[in-house]
């Protein structure tokens, strides 16, 4: 397994970090109507209501799609797998995809969230980010 | 309310150009566009100028250029969509009656600010997990192959009917044919997309000049061709995850445009889509309702979507084969179709054609379907 991650949230605002390594995207529920977004909106897209209330996601999902970047940008080493998973509050949230081989993705697995060192801040302090691995990924 | 009509079209050739800049090519599109309208510049009333990563006014270092500085001018950026929108906005002019003669011009000197992948906005949650644009249409592209069943193949013939069309244009970026195994041997970029998948990095700017009934009676001896519809939306924000196959946001834009031209799908002779990836071609032509949803890949199998087939797409080469250009896209789409309208288009010829689409689609935003959306319809 990957160590720990100690750093801090790479976006806070998105992605809450716990001291004992765990932690939770986090999004907006509306009130009014139910409906689920990420990241966290000033007011729900379904009904208008602005009485929204943020929330953390459930930590498994489902993969909708995915490729293998090889092109990317200086900050992101090539290649890496990216992936949309839907989660149980009906959101498709991207990240990466780590803990298997690129081979062995397929559309339809169960993901987990997992953090992960990603990158450092301009301090060149660690920063904690977020993957999401196979369920089946730790039970080796 | 008046109609609104294309009168004068001009562009630079696509590709690089490492001794011109953003303000040197929209000059020439502009001087193009003014002599193929045969009028004296000092008759355009208003300008628009569509560009992305060209920098602050832009349109003005234009105008400037080329003697026209003080006219009013917009600098439009939306993306991918900017030349489109910089020639919504000059229809929206002329049918508001403000002005009765306006210029277009979309241009971007992209070799010179971005080389590479193209991503969303460093700001956006996506672009900060590594989201790159070939990245997420490659994702879209292996969701479609699993529930329609489109092969790798398939996907290649897109790319292969466009260079083709490409290699009779004498401005595109690309003018060399290509196979389905130079495409599947391409170096990858996102799987399952390739380089030949991708557009190009291109620099280009392309203009045109709208009018008036008025001035068009005045100025187009009957070589107008009418701009029945341009439409604009922009993407809404999902309230649940929605397919990523299939184009709400491009079936609305081109609804409203059916609507208001007066015509439907059925009626469009060939169309100029935002092809930025092999398979954005595929999703473009379903979502405008051109093809049915899971359909397209075997049409161009069967040849429907060739210049000389039932529905020809991208005649141009499309952005893939002519090049992609941002700003200068949207626009160098409507001189396609006002070449094509006209009977002007030479060894790409369309035999017949009397009602032309132009597609544009563009950015990227996390949780909305896209970001920038336009569609034109022309009719001779």
């Amino acid at each position: 397994m990957t160590a720990p991650a100690t750093g801090v949230s790479f976006r806070p605002g998105e992605l809450e970090t716990r001291p004992d390594g765990t932690g939770n995207l986090l999004g907006s529920r509306c009130r009014a109507c139910g409906a689920h977004f990420f990241p966290i909106r000033e007011a729900c897209a379904g009904c208008l209501s602005d009485d929204l209330e943020t929330v953390r996601f459930s930590t498994e999902g489902v993969l909708y799609t995915f490729s293998i970047v090889r092109q990317s940008i200086p900050a992101f080493e090539v290649p890496y797998a990216l992936g949309y998973v839907d989660f149980p509050e009906n959101v498709r949230i991207m990240g990466q995809i780590s803990g298997c081989d690129f081979d062995d993705i397929k559309i339809g697995m169960a993901m987990e969230l997992s953090l992960e060192p990603f990158g450092e801040d301009e301090d060149g302090n660690a920063m904690t980010g977020y993957r999401f691995r196979p369920v089946e990924a730790h039970n080796d | 309310m008046t109609d609104v009509h294309v009168v004068g079209v001009g562009m630079t050739r696509f590709g690089k150009h490492p001794d011109s800049d953003a303000s040197d090519l929209g000059a020439e599109a502009l001087h193009g566009a003014v002599a193929d309208a045969d009028i004296d510049p000092r008759v355009i009333e208003a300008a628009y100028c569509g560009h992305v990563f060209q920098g602050m006014v832009t349109g003005q270092r234009i105008l400037a250029q080329v003697g026209l500085a003080g006219l009013p001018l917009s600098n439009v950026e939306n993306a991918c969509s900017s030349g489109a929108t910089a020639i919504r906005e000059a229809s929206l002019a002329i049918r508001a009656g403000e002005h009765d003669v306006v210029i277009a011009i979309g241009t971007e000197h992209l070799t010179s600010k971005f080389s590479g992948a193209l991503t969303p906005d460093p700001s956006d949650p996506e672009a900060a997990v590594g989201a790159t644009m070939p990245g997420v249409y490659a994702m879209r592209a292996r969701r479609y192959m699993e529930e329609f069943g489109m092969t790798r193949e398939q996907l290649a013939l897109i790319p292969v009917k466009n260079k083709k069309n490409a290699s009779q244009n004498p401005l595109a970026h690309f003018r060399k044919e290509i196979t389905v195994e130079e495409v599947l041997a391409s170096r990858p970029i996102a799987d399952p997309l390739r380089l030949h998948d991708c557009s190009p990095v291109t620099d280009g700017a392309a203009a045109v000049i709208v009018m008036s009934d008025k001035a068009a009676k005045k100025y187009a001896n009957g070589r107008g061709i009418r701009l029945a519809a341009s439409t604009l939306r922009s993407g809404s924000v999902d309230v649940e995850p929605t397919s990523m196959t299939y184009e709400p946001l491009t079936w609305v834009t081109a609804l409203e445009a059916y609507e208001k031209a007066g015509i439907g799908p059925e009626d469009v002779d060939f169309a100029e889509v935002h092809d930025c990836f092999s398979i954005a071609e595929v999703l473009r032509v379903e979502g405008l309702g051109l093809f049915e949803q899971g359909q397209y890949p075997w049409a161009v199998e069967r040849g429907e979507a060739d210049i000389n087939g039932r529905l020809p797409i991208n005649p141009s080469g499309g952005l893939i084969g002519k090049g992609h250009p941002l700003g200068g896209t949207g626009v160098a789409q409507v001189v396609e179709l006002v070449r094509q309208l006209r009977g002007e288009a030479g060894s790409r010829q369309i035999e017949g054609a009397r009602v032309g689409v132009a597609h544009c689609r563009g950015g990227k935003a996390v949780g909305i379907e896209g970001a920038a959306c336009t569609v034109q319809i022309l009719v001779r």
